[in-house]
């Protein structure tokens, strides 16, 4: 044998060339030091602030917390507004995705499209529509019933909640009832079980672990929800919205600290869970299902059409009311039609409308892209510290929106990066918020390219960049689309985290519909978020046609 | 003549599992060698060894006496073609193709011409602006043979290249790969778990079995000297009859006193191993022949050109392959008494048991 002895071993084998792993090493080195810098960073920056008193490590702010009672109320109210909003949310979506699912109901993939419909309407838009029904002025309340009680406080926010978190939920337990197989109704019901037997030993067993990821979801929505207690909270005063009231309102920045802390326990929590119980739901799914649906009869066709066509009519209600009120000159007074609403004086409406769109669509495709480059390493080139980078990848899904906003006033407001007052945080913090679910569906899409087409360009001479670039993106072409629709739709909508970021002349159309709504110019609202919901429903509808690409949420 | 590939104590261990435990090879220039073995046998982890998209626990791999299995995939040059073909489905079979020469950085005209060359060879000049979803499978499996050769690589490896396809169409295939190969010269290293195709199609066998080579040979050896009851068993249909090697030397199947071909044996169990082809039907009065024993036809298969019976004879089911008039002629039934001889040449022996 011409060959030398084997005892003469030759260096560590490896999968990839030299500068392959140096590129590895490199791009994994500058995206844990992204993630690190504008995830982690502003995180540290909140939690050292909440210990920091005239320079020493001190108890005192979370001291002081605990004993002004309108500060420790704060907690007590999330926990109230959040258990409820959650219940009332997952038996509501429940029975919405039980009718779609297991009934042959009629018009079934409309209603669909309106439970869904609140996806692309930031949460501020059901809470406003529910002041023109409920508000003081309301369409019920005064002008047909007369009376005095209005919808401001706590009904106020779980109302909107539900609304607001219904799609989310309803995707969730939606994507699990229709994955309970006929074969377990029939073998259900050749052993005798009918109607609620059925129910309770066939479709909730089933969907158990499905509801409580879903409750854990809207949770943790609605404890991190800054947008509906805002506008229609009045004086009842939650954690998300707290934090703003002490950064803007008193100017105490070490209290709104401690209460990001508070608030980023139940967060943090319930996203847990909510990760848990979802990775369960997944285990249970089997590979197919054959869906199960009856016609029901008599009373229980009659209440399955009710109960869904009556929500979709409450929904679509809500937002034609909106629609209707930044049509009419005063609304409860002065019912002539008027397009007055729309000039928008004060705002400059045309100038932010565009710049939400621009940095919106800046961040899609940073943060799209970004999501892709993640999986391809994490997944694929596995160097040391994908782990690491996977987590802090998928972190910032469970952070609430006005935390990071807090933290990034913090952190890039002082040397060495000054970042607060230009457009580039912004964009930033659009692209480190919602890169999660890109990451998320990236590695999904991954999972199912066949990883010999990759070894193929490989032993073809390829590099990882080579591989990357012409291999590995043009067949996550569709996942990095719906990442990028998804992006731009969050980024359109979310208003928790840009409101500590906003500066003079770097109004976003989210922030412009807030400060209308302080001012009580209400129809102008009305009419800044009519345009905003269709724009972004001309975005998603041109995305779909155009590029042909599944929207996802969550 | 000195080997082109050569393994050498070959081990990859996945935890405690050895997928591959200590193979040695040496493959000559121009060979075309059949890796058999039944599914998790470890002949696929062999070939990725050899790729280099697994890295060995132990053992080396040398190409022309050099090293290689400490480079990367990207440096060996070894073509490779996945039974899934792995072709690029956003590229068109030409852009495919050209993929590997574009990555060595070849002159435009030296890729078109290669192309031009490789479709021509593979006999899909037609297909070049098609997308390999728009081929059938027999296709693509052209197009990634066409894509792998095209870049000249040192060793070309498949990976069961035709388990995808229909049974027609692979042994089209089989003999297209076959007479490409010859054409070009290239070293191939063919894993298969379809004793047909591995017979017909190779140079030389490597029969593998729980991450072991259990024989190396011409597939005509391989079939008729199999190294273990193993081979015999997995390489076509065997008889493998528990026996006994008596003080005398005489081997005794049961009852029956056999003779065998076999040089002197020691006393001990062993294992015997008769192809059905070689067994024969006799005329009953022959019974009390040498190397005889009665059966009944339990049930029998047919294949075409042949029958196979199933005798049950001596507390054994006995294949026995016949002509198909045989069957028609004897008008055969369901537990006819039949007497069956087994040749002494026919016999193989191994001693102990498994």
């Amino acid at each position: 044998m011409s060959a030398p002895p084997a005892a003469l071993q030759v260096p560590v084998p490896r999968r990839w060339t030299a500068r392959d792993l140096w590129t590895t090493r490199v791009t994994t080195g500058v995206l844990l030091l992204a993630f690190a810098v504008f995830v982690l960073y502003p995180l540290l920056e909140i939690v050292a602030r909440s210990f920091w008193k005239s320079g020493a490590f001190s108890w005192e702010h979370y001291v002081e917390f605990l004993q002004e009672p309108k500060l420790f109320q704060t907690v007590w109210n999330s926990l109230v507004v959040s258990s409820l909003s959650t219940v009332l949310t997952v038996v509501l979506a429940f029975g919405y995705a039980y009718v779609l699912t297991h009934t042959r109901l009629w018009g079934r993939s409309f209603l669909w499209l309106v439970g869904l419909l609140p996806l692309i309407a930031p949460s501020f838009v059901q809470a406003l529509g529910l002041i023109f029904l409920f508000g003081r002025n309301g369409l019920v309340t005064r002008t047909l019933l007369g009376l005095d009680w209005n919808v401001y406080g706590p009904v106020g926010i779980v109302l909107g909640e539900v609304f607001y978190c219904f799609p989310h939920a309803l995707l969730v337990l939606y994507t699990s009832l229709s994955a309970v197989d006929a074969s377990l109704y029939e073998a259900a019901q050749s052993l005798g079980a009918r109607g609620w037997r059925v129910f309770w030993w066939v479709t909730v067993p089933s969907v158990r672990y499905a509801v409580a990821a879903a409750s854990f979801l809207v949770f943790n929505l609605v404890v991190t929800d800054f947008g509906t207690p805002v506008v229609v909270g009045g004086d009842y005063r939650v954690l998300a919205t707290e934090i703003y009231t002490q950064v803007f309102g008193l100017q105490r920045f070490s209290m709104a600290a401690v209460v990001s802390v508070a608030l980023l326990v139940p967060a943090l929590a319930s996203f847990g869970l909510d990760g848990y119980f979802r990775r369960k739901a997944a285990a249970t799914l089997t590979g197919q299902s054959r869906p199960y649906a009856y016609s029901p009869r008599g009373w229980g066709r009659l209440a399955a059409g009710a109960f869904a066509w009556g929500w979709a009519g409450f929904v679509l209600l809500v937002y034609g009311t909106l629609a209707a009120a930044s049509l009419v000159r005063v609304w409860g007074y002065d019912w002539t039609l008027t397009l007055a609403h729309y000039r928008f004086d004060a705002v400059g409406v045309r100038e932010v409308l565009l710049r939400g769109l621009q940095l919106s669509g800046l961040a899609a495709l940073c943060g799209a892209l970004l999501s892709v480059v993640v999986a391809y390493v994490v997944h694929r080139l596995r160097p040391w510290g994908a782990r690491l980078l996977y987590a802090l990848a998928v972190l910032p899904a469970a952070v609430p929106g006005t935390v990071v906003g807090l933290g990034y006033l913090f952190a890039f407001n002082k040397p060495p990066l000054v970042l607060v007052g230009t457009a580039g945080i912004i964009v930033l913090s659009y692209v480190f918020r919602f890169v999660t679910l890109g990451t998320l569906a990236a590695s999904a899409a991954l999972q199912q390219v066949d990883r010999s087409v990759e070894e193929a360009a490989q032993s073809l001479g390829a590099s990882a960049v080579r591989t990357f670039v012409q291999v590995v993106f043009p067949l996550l072409r569709v996942a990095f689309f719906s990442s990028a629709v998804y992006i731009f739709v969050r980024s359109m909508v979310t208003l928790s985290a840009v409101i500590f970021l906003i500066a003079p002349g770097l109004e976003l159309p989210a922030t412009a519909v807030l400060t209308l709504t302080t001012d009580g110019k209400l129809s102008g609202a009305a009419a800044l978020s009519t345009l905003l919901v269709a724009v972004i429903g001309l975005v998603v509808a041109a995305a779909r046609v155009v590029l042909r690409v599944p929207v996802v949420f969550r | 003549m000195d080997a082109e590939l050569v393994l050498d104590g070959l081990t990859k261990r996945f935890g405690p599992v050895a997928a591959v435990d200590g193979v040695s090879l040496e493959v000559a220039p121009g060979e075309f060698v059949c890796v058999l073995g039944p599914s998790g046998c470890g002949k696929t982890t062999l070939l990725r060894l050899i790729a280099g998209f697994e890295a060995p626990t132990a053992g080396a791999i040398y190409y022309r006496g050099a090293p290689v299995h400490h480079l990367p995939p990207q440096e060996r040059n070894f073509g490779i073609v996945f039974q899934s073909y792995a072709l690029f489905p956003h590229m068109t079979v030409w852009d495919n193709v050209a993929f590997g020469l574009r990555v060595r950085r070849l002159p435009a005209v030296t890729v078109r011409a290669r192309v031009a060359e490789m479709l021509a060879l593979v006999g899909l000049e037609h297909a070049a602006r098609l997308y390999p979803s728009q081929l059938s499978g027999g296709m693509q499996q052209r197009v990634a043979l066409a894509r792998a050769l095209a870049v000249q690589p040192r060793v070309l490896l498949l990976d069961e290249p035709l388990s995808a396809l229909d049974a027609k169409i692979r042994v089209r295939l089989r003999a297209e790969i076959r007479r490409i190969q010859r054409e070009l010269g290239v070293t191939v290293l063919y894993v298969t778990h379809d004793q047909e195709e591995a017979l017909s199609i190779a140079d030389r066998l490597v029969v593998m079995w729980q991450g072991r080579v259990q024989q190396v040979g011409p597939p005509l050896e391989v079939y008729t000297r199999p190294a273990t009851p193993f081979v015999a068993d997995f390489v076509g249909t065997t008889n493998l009859l528990r026996a006994e090697v008596g003080e005398d030397g005489g081997v005794r199947w049961g009852d029956v006193l056999l003779e065998v071909a076999s040089p002197l044996l020691p006393a001990g169990p062993v294992l015997l191993a008769v192809r059905p082809e070689r067994l024969r039907l006799v005329d009953g009065v022959a019974a009390s022949q040498r190397n005889c024993v009665a059966g009944v036809v339990e049930a029998w298969t047919f294949f075409g050109p042949y029958v196979r019976l199933h005798v049950s004879a001596n507390g054994e089911l006995l294949a026995v392959d016949v002509p198909q008039e045989v069957l028609a002629d004897a008008g055969l039934q369901r537990h006819a008494p039949v007497t069956v001889h087994v040749p002494p040449e026919a016999v193989l022996v191994f001693p102990g048991r498994p």
